[in-house]
């Protein structure tokens, strides 16, 4: 999100993990690592002295050792305040106020919601398939999106229907057997990368998995890694491969 | 009709058939098969079932889903029960060990171990399936287990201690692998915790003839094995080698676990319960044992499936893990039945050396007091290593000083804890963490993360203390049947610790957004200590350090045995008021470090081995040891790989299990 404003982080925690997870937009090379998400290393951000310190809602961190260090800015997301998107929009917002580029936030704003309207132009011509979009982590279970997620928000702005219409927990997905993908039937199935290799070997081996409708009538794609918990960078990068998928 | 009488005699005599085996195995195989048949019916009309085994229309969802998900599913828990049923069999009679299991020999922890080191760093061994992985870090484990437990010709308790320390070690290796590998752990997660779901025939058709050739080579050791009854020399004479027997009896069960593990994932209990539960209903021969185990566990893991499916439950609860919730209290329930072996040798790390203290406890202090100057000045910067100066600890303090005090407090009141509980049942075994004192602990704070979302400090103290007090309640309830036996003790304390690593098994499979924060105190960090932590964990520790002198007496006569002890004038009851002082300073130090530091097990033994005799210098010995172990396992936990961090109670478990490990190889003889 700090990116996306146009300012070069000092330091992220788990650069590693963004690069495969995250992947858009892009860490600045000089980018400090600060360890893990769960505990960023406390005494090297006192010594980098930064002049912001933002962190996303849900980790379960005290934030008192935070603001002795800097200024806190907490991004609160999945909070069942606001739908994914539409809080993604107003945190942009308030961060943009925060740094002073207010400008910037509303560019933003926009130039994603222009970029999720020219897709659905782009898409309207082709027919309307419903589709799921699907992480795969082992061989015998699949996270599903739905409602409440950042892809549900997307999909809806591109007028696309998800197939999957169960519910979900309050970070919009759930964890199923592989079997229970028979639901979605012959739709589209979007797969987010990264799958580990092998479970990949084991999941092409399965008996269950080769015979399910969506993948007999070979519509399971595969696209880049998209962060599911993202902002807005996330929500356009995720149209975009969508579009190409 | 005599000579029909006398076949069915034979029959029964044959199968070992008493009404009670048969009902043993019978009732939850007929729950089961109606649950199954209920679930079948939702899925497939009945016409259906047989013609779709044969001929399966796949375009046709629902009997792809009867013939890739559910048939498999059946069949695998059938089979895994089986092997598991097996398995204990086995490693029972080879050990001659009523607790032998393949979680307590250590077998599970290191298949799990190289699973996880093949899953994040070499995932091309796995391309060809998971089985050989976890049979070498299986059979490694296992033979470590041995070796420790050799000097002591393979006694019940040293197996289970070495078992113990093995798994332990094992356990926080792959613990701290996924926390460094957070987001590639989901799988891990989802695996460890003993999913039956299948995704096609794949794992029953590669896991049936392993059971098959492990069926049958059992069959060819029947009479081997059965010798093993006698003494070695009486089956020597007889002319087999006991040894070679105990070598392919173990190869065999271990194999066929590691087999489980590699197709299922850990299922725990079922291996420990069905040859107990067979041999309580009347099983006596060897012969009988093998036949009705495999049935038993066969039945138990079917039904437990099948409940967890029409369970009520969002997500998924993973077989293996309800396994433990029904096998701990049945455990519980049958422990007073349980025919206890006399051990054989009670003091398993008898100290050579004999010094009575004192004097030796000053080097300590001053050791005590660099480690702490030490963690308090030296880290790591941008720039590399850097000592601090007394400017730049204003800021630092704050940082440091809360995760130290709470190290040493938490380290100090496990040592003090250990000590009490090893000196007051006699056991060299006994620990918070191994009679599920900790385990009681964290099974109450657990349960609170489920029932509220608003989890505070004193909170947790509350539900932390009543989870302690619980399990301290069920293990003297143990205790008193009679006089505080071994094995028993032990065995209720593994099914409490079972019971709570089993929870949080759930917990972490369900992908509770909290998760983050348990990881973090089930590895044992401090990162999260606050002021207030500290304080109270300080406070704590002091008090427990100047009550216990005044229990010193008690503790110089229980050794000495119950009838000794109440000759002296010491009532059973005082017993009790050791037990309260347990119980508060565990459940503060499970708060503050996790369930899992293993110093209140290692700390009074190292005490011992220094030469720290008598309780009271034991006991401030190994105090002092205690909170230098985890001292400096939170340091070198902030330096090694910098930025990122270990977390303590993982690290001093990591390098704890091991060093423990090199002292008992060394004192074998």
């Amino acid at each position: 999100m700090v990116i996306s404003l146009g300012i070069e982080p000092l330091a992220v925690a788990d650069v590693k993990g963004y690069r495969d997870w995250v992947v858009g937009p892009e860490l600045p090379a000089g980018c400090f690592d600060l360890g893990s998400r769960g505990e960023p290393n406390l005494e090297l951000l006192l010594e980098l002295k930064p002049d912001l310190i933002t962190g996303a809602y849900g980790f379960g961190l005290d934030e008192a050792p935070f603001k002795r260090i800097a200024p806190l800015h907490t991004v609160p997301f999945y909070d069942g305040t606001e739908a994914p998107y539409r809080q993604a929009e107003i945190e942009t917002l308030k961060l943009g106020l925060q740094l002073g580029r207010k400008a910037e936030a509303q560019r933003l704003i926009q130039k994603t919601a222009a970029a999720i309207a020219h897709i659905r132009a782009q898409l309207s011509g082709r027919a309307k398939q419903p589709l799921a979009v699907v992480s795969i982590f082992d061989d015998r279970h699949v996270r599903v999106y739905g409602e409440g997620s950042l892809f549900q928000d997307v999909l809806d702005r591109l007028r696309l229907t998800n197939a999957w219409t169960a519910a979900t927990d309050g970070w919009g997905f759930s964890v199923l057997g592989i079997e229970e993908l028979v639901a979605v039937g012959e739709a589209r199935v979007i797969s987010l990368d990264p799958i580990p290799p092998h479970v990949k070997i084991r999941v092409d081996q399965s008996s269950l998995w080769a015979n399910l409708p969506c993948v007999k009538a070979g519509n399971v794609r595969t696209i880049p890694p998209v962060w599911p918990f993202g902002g807005l960078a996330a929500a356009a990068r995720f149209a975009t491969l969508l579009a190409r998928a | 009709m005599n000579i029909m009488q006398s076949t069915a005699g034979n029959r029964a005599r044959f199968m070992g058939g008493s009404w009670t085996l048969v009902a043993l195995v019978s009732v939850p195989a007929v729950l089961a098969a109606y649950l199954t048949a209920a679930g079948l019916l939702r899925l497939l009309p009945a016409d259906m079932w047989w013609q779709s085994l044969g001929v399966t229309d796949l375009t046709d969802p629902q009997q792809l889903l009867y013939r890739h998900a559910f048939l498999p599913r059946l069949a695998i828990s059938l089979l895994a029960g089986a092997a598991l049923g097996l398995t204990g069999t086995l490693l029972q009679q080879v050990l001659r060990n009523p607790l032998a299991e393949p979680t307590t020999i250590g077998t599970n922890a290191g298949a799990t171990v190289a699973l996880t080191i093949a899953t994040l760093y070499a995932p091309w061994m796995l391309e060809q399936g998971r089985e050989w992985v976890a049979l070498a870090g299986g059979a490694l484990s296992t033979l470590a287990v041995l070796a420790l437990a050799q000097g002591r010709s393979f006694s019940p308790v040293a197996i289970i201690i070495s078992g113990l320390v093995v798994s332990l070690t094992c356990s926080s290796a792959s613990a701290l692998l996924m926390a460094a590998n957070r987001e590639y752990s989901e799988e891990l997660f989802i695996w460890q915790s003993g999913s039956l779901i299948q995704n096609g025939d794949a794992v029953v058709f590669g896991f049936a003839p392993w059971l098959v050739v492990a069926g049958i080579a059992a069959f060819l050791l029947l009479r081997p094995l059965r010798l093993l009854d006698l003494s070695d020399e009486g089956a020597a004479s007889l002319g087999t080698k006991p040894v070679v027997t105990r070598l392919a009896g173990m190869t065999v069960a271990v194999a066929l676990s590691s087999m489980v593990v590699a197709a299922v994932g850990v299922i725990s209990f079922v291996a420990l319960a069905a040859p107990t539960l067979v041999r309580l209903a009347g099983a006596r021969t060897l012969r009988q044992r093998m036949i009705w185990a495999p049935l038993a566990g066969a039945a138990l893991l079917w039904l437990t499936d099948r409940l967890v499916q029409v369970m009520p439950f969002a997500s998924e609860i993973p077989a293996g893990v309800a396994t433990a919730f029904l096998g701990a209290p049945l455990l519980f329930l049958l422990l007073p039945k349980l025919r206890t072996i006399p051990d054989r040798d009670g003091a398993i790390l008898s100290s050579v050396r004999r010094r009575s203290g004192w004097v030796y406890l000053l080097p300590g202090l001053v050791a005590v007091a660099l480690v702490l100057c030490a963690a308090l000045v030296v880290g790591r910067g941008a720039a590399g290593w850097h000592v601090a100066s007394a400017a730049e600890h204003a800021e630092l303090l704050p940082l440091r000083a809360p995760r130290i005090v709470v190290a040493l407090s938490a380290g100090m009141m496990l040592g003090v804890v250990g000590t009490l509980m090893q000196r007051m049942t006699g056991n060299p075994m006994a620990a918070p963490e191994v009679l599920g004192i900790s385990g009681g602990a964290s099974l109450g704070i657990l349960l609170l993360f489920v029932a509220t979302s608003d989890v505070n400090r004193p909170a947790m103290i509350a539900a932390g203390l009543v989870g302690a007090l619980a399990s301290l309640a069920m293990i003297s309830q143990t205790g008193r049947r009679q006089a505080l036996a071994h094995d028993r003790l032990l065995l209720s304390g593994v099914a409490v610790a079972t019971m709570a690593s089993a929870f949080s098994a759930v917990m972490l499979a369900s992908g509770d957004p909290r998760l983050d924060t348990l990881i973090a105190w089930l590895s044992g960090s401090t990162y999260r200590a606050t002021a207030a932590d500290a304080i109270v964990a300080a406070v704590t520790a002091t008090a427990l350090l100047i009550i216990v002198p005044l229990t010193v007496r008690w503790l110089e006569i229980l050794p000495l045995g119950e009838a000794a002890s109440r000759g002296l004038g010491l009532g059973i009851d005082r017993v009790r008021i050791i037990l309260v002082l347990v119980a508060v300073p565990t459940t503060i130090a499970t708060l503050v470090i996790g369930p899992l530091s293993f110093v209140g097990l290692m700390a009074p033994h190292l005490a011992r081995m220094l030469g720290f005799q008598r309780a009271l210098p034991q006991l401030f010995a190994s105090a002092m040891l205690g909170g230098m172990i985890l001292v400096s396992a939170d340091w070198a936990g902030r330096m090694l790989i910098f930025p990122w961090q270990i977390p303590a109670g993982l690290l001093a478990a990591l390098i704890g299990g091991p060093y423990f490990m090199v002292l008992m190889w060394k004192r074998r003889r």
